[in-house]
C-alpha cells in the first residue's frame, strides 16, 4: 500500500492541481479569472508529463557526457539519462498555452471595449438590455450603469476582504 | 507526378499564409487573387494523392526520412483521401466566394483576414494527414487558434461568443492532450500504427479505458456532440459570413474524423465494441443529439441560427452512424461526412449572400426575397432538398444506409430519430420557402414591379458562382453515389 | 453553477484518478514510456545528428514537424492579434496594438 501510494503520488498531486484549475475555469465570473484557470489546468497537464521522464537512482539531464564523436550506442547507458520525449512534447505544450493565452487575452481586451465590465454577469444582463438598442446608446446606458457598477464592485471586494 | 508529395499539401497554404500580409502591402486585392490561386494548387495537388491512393493503396510518408515510430509519419489512406479533398475544395470554393463579403464585413482587414483563413485550411489539412497522437494535438491546436481570430472579428457580441468558445475549445483539446499522455505512459509510443499493435496487449487495463473515455470527451467537445454544443450556435451566428462558411463545415466533421480514426484505427474494434459498450452509449448520444438539434431548430427566428442547429443535428447522425459498428452504418456515417460537408457549406454560403444583400440574418427580413434572387433561391431549395433526404440529391442515399444500418442492428430508436429530423427539415424548409416568397403577405402581386425601390437584387457572380457549384455537386454527389460509394467509401470503412 | 462545476470538477478528478491505478511506478526505468521509443534517441543522437544534447536532436530532427506546426502556432497567434486588436482609423482613434 505504502508502495503504492509512494509510486503514484505524483499523478494525483497534478490531478489534484488540473482539477482546481478546471473548477475556476467553469465557475468563476471573471474573465481574467477563467483565463488564469485555464492556464493552471494547462500547466499542471505540461507538469503531469513532465513527471514521467524522471528515473529512479540519481539521473541526470538527457545530454550526453561524452560528446566524442561517432561511436553511437557504444558509450551510452540509457538508465542514466532521463526520458528525453515528454520534454520535448511539452516544449510544444508551453508555446501552445502561452499562444492561446494570448489571443484569450486580445478577445477579453475586445470585449472589455465594448461591454465596460468583463465579469459574465454583468455581460449578459448587458446583452439581454441591449440587444435592441443601437450601439451609441448602448454605451451611454453603460455609461450610466458603470457607476453602479462600480459601487457593486467595491460591494463585492469588501466581502473578500472579510 | 510531381504533385505526390503528400507534405506538400500542408506546407503549400502555410507557406503562403507567411507571404500574405507582404503581398498586402502592395495592393489588397492581390491577397485575394494568391489565396485563391493557393487553394486551387493544393486542390489539384489533393486529389492527385487521392487518385495515387485509389491506384496504389495507402500511402505511408516519413517525415525527414526516419523510420516510423521514432520520426513523425503521414498516413493517407482511403478515409483521409477523400477527407483531404473535401477541405481543399470547400476552402477553394469559400475563398472564391469569400472577398465581397470580407469588403462589406471587415473593411481594412483584408491582408490579416486571407493569412488567417490560408492558416486555418493548414490547420485542418494537417490534422486529416497526420499518423501521429500528438502532432494531430499541434494542429488542432493552430486550427483552433485561427478558428477564435475568424469567428471574434465578425459582429457585435462576436467577442463574448468566442470566448465561450476558447474556454470550452481549451478544455477539449486538453483532454485530447490527456488521454494521449495516459496512452504514451502505458505505451511509450505516439504513432498511430504502433500503437494499435502495442494495445492489443493492454486489452482491458484502467489507463486505457480513462485514455478513450478523454479523448472521447475532448473531441466531443469539438465536435459539439449535444450536452457539449453550446458553443457552437453563438460562435458561428455571430462570426463573418466568410468564417462561417469556413469553419462550420469542416470543423465539426474533421472532429469526427478523428474519433472514426482513434476508435478504429488506433483502439481497433475488439477494444471499441467488444471491452465497453462504447457503441451504444455512440447510437444513443445520436439519438438525443438528433432529436435536441432538430427541436432546438424549430424555436430559432434567425436563420443563421437555424443553421446552426441543424448542423448539430448532422453531427448526431453521424455520431449515431458510428455507433451501429455494423457495414451499412459505418458506409452511411462516412458518406454522411461528405454529404453533409457539402450541405453545410452551400446552407452558409447561401446566408452570407442573403448578409450581404438584405444586410441581416433574421428570418423576418427574408421576406419576399425569392423572386429577387432567383438562382440562390433556386440553390437554396437544393440545399434544402438534400437535407430533408429526397432523392436523387445525396443527402437520401446517406440516409438509407444510416437507415439499413440501423434497421440490422435492431437500434429502432435511431431509425425514428433520423425520421423525425427529416419531417423537422420539412417543417424548417418550408417555412423559410413561405416567408421568402411572401405567401403570407398581402401584397404579393407588388413585389414584381417593387425591384427597383430597394437594393436588393442578385448576388454578385463570384458569390453566386460557388454557390451555384455547391448545388450542382449536391445533385452529381447523388447521381453518382454508387461510383462513390463502390470505389471509396467501402474502402474507407474501417474493418469491423 | 457553482456547485454543477464542482460536482463535474471531481467526477473528472476520480476518472482521472481511476486510470492512474495501472500505471507503473513514478521513476521506474523499466517503464514502457522509457524503454520503447527513448532508447533509440540516447543511443543514436550523437551518431545521427552530432549532438550531446538529445532534447535539441529530438526536437529538430527526429520530430522536427513537430516544431514547425509550433512556430506555425505562434506565427497564427500573433496574426490573430493582429487582426482582432489593429484599428486603422483616419481621425486620431484608439490606437490599440
Amino acid at each position: 500500500m505504502n508502495d503504492f501510494v509512494l509510486g503514484h503520488y505524483n499523478y494525483w498531486m497534478f490531478i489534484g492541481l488540473m482539477m482546481i484549475g478546471f473548477y475556476a475555469m467553469m465557475a468563476k465570473k471573471n474573465l481574467i479569472k477563467k483565463i488564469i484557470g485555464m492556464n493552471i489546468f494547462q500547466s499542471a497537464i505540461i507538469l503531469f508529463y513532465i513527471s514521467t521522464s524522471a528515473k529512479r537512482g540519481g539521473v541526470s539531464v538527457p545530454i550526453l557526457e561524452h560528446a566524442a564523436g561517432g561511436h553511437g550506442s557504444h558509450g551510452v547507458d540509457v538508465a542514466h539519462y532521463a526520458n528525453p520525449l515528454p520534454h520535448v512534447l511539452m516544449l510544444t505544450a508551453i508555446v501552445v498555452m502561452v499562444a492561446t493565452l494570448g489571443v484569450a487575452v486580445a478577445v477579453t481586451l475586445l470585449i472589455y471595449k465594448r461591454y465596460k465590465t468583463i465579469e459574465e454577469d454583468e455581460i449578459l444582463m448587458k446583452i439581454k438590455e441591449g440587444s435592441s438598442a443601437p450601439k451609441e446608446l448602448v454605451d451611454v446606458r453603460s455609461q450610466k450603469d458603470s457607476i453602479k457598477l462600480r459601487t457593486n464592485i467595491e460591494y463585492r471586494t469588501r466581502n473578500v476582504e472579510l | 507526378m510531381f504533385l505526390q508529395h503528400p507534405v506538400l499539401i500542408v506546407i503549400i497554404p502555410l507557406i503562403a499564409a507567411v507571404i500574405t500580409p507582404v503581398l498586402g502591402l502592395w495592393k489588397k486585392v492581390l491577397c485575394y487573387y494568391w489565396v485563391v490561386f493557393v487553394l486551387a494548387l493544393t486542390t489539384l495537388a489533393s486529389i492527385d494523392t487521392l487518385f495515387a491512393v485509389l491506384r496504389d493503396g495507402t500511402i505511408h510518408y516519413q517525415l525527414g526520412g526516419w523510420p516510423a515510430p521514432f520520426g513523425i509519419e503521414l498516413v493517407i489512406d482511403h478515409l483521409n483521401g477523400m477527407m483531404l479533398v473535401l477541405i481543399t475544395g470547400i476552402s477553394f470554393l469559400v475563398s472564391i466566394y469569400s472577398y465581397r463579403t470580407v469588403e462589406s464585413e471587415l473593411p481594412g482587414k483584408i491582408d490579416f483576414f486571407y493569412s488567417i483563413f490560408l492558416l486555418q485550411v493548414t490547420g485542418f489539412l494537417g490534422i486529416v494527414i497526420t499518423g501521429d497522437l500528438f502532432n494531430l494535438y499541434v494542429f488542432l491546436e493552430i486550427a483552433a487558434l485561427a478558428g477564435y481570430a475568424l469567428i471574434a472579428i465578425g459582429e457585435d457580441g462576436a467577442p463574448w461568443a468566442c470566448f465561450r468558445y476558447i474556454v470550452m475549445g481549451t478544455i477539449g483539446a486538453s483532454f485530447y492532450l490527456l488521454g494521449v499522455g495516459y496512452i504514451y505512459i502505458s505505451t511509450g509510443s505516439l504513432n498511430m500504427a504502433d500503437v494499435h499493435i502495442l494495445l492489443q496487449d493492454l486489452q482491458g487495463s484502467k489507463v486505457m479505458t480513462a485514455a478513450v473515455a478523454f479523448i472521447i470527451t475532448g473531441l466531443a467537445v469539438k465536435m459539439a456532440l449535444f450536452p457539449l454544443h453550446l458553443w457552437l450556435p453563438d460562435a458561428y451566428t455571430k462570426a463573418p459570413s466568410a468564417s462561417s462558411a469556413l469553419i462550420a463545415p469542416l470543423m465539426t466533421k474533421i472532429s469526427l474524423y478523428v474519433m472514426i480514426r482513434i476508435l478504429f484505427g488506433v483502439f481497433g474494434t475488439s477494444w471499441s465494441i467488444g471491452m465497453i459498450p462504447l457503441t451504444e452509449i455512440l447510437a444513443w448520444a445520436g439519438v438525443i443529439a438528433i432529436f435536441g438539434g432538430a427541436i432546438m431548430a424549430l424555436a430559432q427566428t434567425d436563420f443563421k441560427r437555424l443553421l446552426c442547429y441543424v448542423v448539430v443535428a448532422e453531427v448526431g447522425y453521424i455520431v449515431g452512424g458510428m455507433g451501429l459498428a455494423n457495414e451499412p452504418g459505418m458506409k452511411g456515417a462516412i458518406l454522411h461526412i461528405l454529404n453533409d460537408a457539402v450541405m453545410t457549406v452551400g446552407l452558409f454560403t447561401v446566408a452570407g449572400i442573403i448578409m450581404h444583400r438584405a444586410k441581416s440574418h433574421k428570418l423576418s427580413d427574408l421576406k419576399d426575397l425569392f423572386p429577387k434572387m432567383p438562382l440562390t433561391m433556386t440553390a437554396l431549395v437544393i440545399i434544402g432538398l438534400s437535407i430533408i433526404g429526397v432523392p436523387p440529391t445525396c443527402g437520401f442515399f446517406s440516409k438509407w444506409y444510416l437507415i439499413q444500418g440501423a434497421v440490422q442492428a435492431g437500434q429502432w430508436a435511431f431509425v425514428v430519430a433520423l425520421l423525425f429530423s427529416s419531417l423537422v427539415s420539412v417543417i424548417l424548409f418550408f417555412r423559410i420557402f413561405e416567408i421568402g416568397y411572401g405567401f403570407k403577405s398581402e401584397d404579393h402581386a407588388h413585389s414584381h414591379d417593387s425591384g427597383s425601390a430597394t437594393a436588393i437584387q442578385e448576388a454578385p457572380l463570384s458569390m453566386l458562382l460557388p454557390t451555384m457549384a455547391i448545388a450542382i455537386a449536391i445533385l452529381i454527389i447523388g447521381f453518382y453515389n454508387q461510383t462513390i460509394v463502390s470505389n471509396l467509401i467501402n474502402l474507407a470503412v474501417p474493418k469491423l | 453553477m457553482k456547485i454543477f462545476s464542482l460536482i463535474s470538477a471531481v467526477v473528472v478528478g476520480v476518472a482521472l484518478i481511476y486510470g492512474t491505478m495501472d500505471m507503473p511506478e513514478w521513476g521506474d526505468p523499466n517503464s514502457p514510456a522509457s524503454t520503447h521509443v527513448s532508447p533509440y534517441y540516447l543511443e543514436h543522437s550523437i551518431e545521427h545528428a552530432a549532438t550531446p544534447n538529445v532534447v535539441t536532436t529530438v526536437l529538430a530532427d527526429y520530430r522536427g514537424y513537430d516544431t514547425l506546426g509550433e512556430t506555425t502556432v505562434i506565427f497564427t497567434a500573433g496574426i490573430a492579434v493582429v487582426l482582432l486588436l489593429r484599428k486603422r482609423r483616419k481621425t486620431g482613434g484608439e490606437d490599440d496594438e
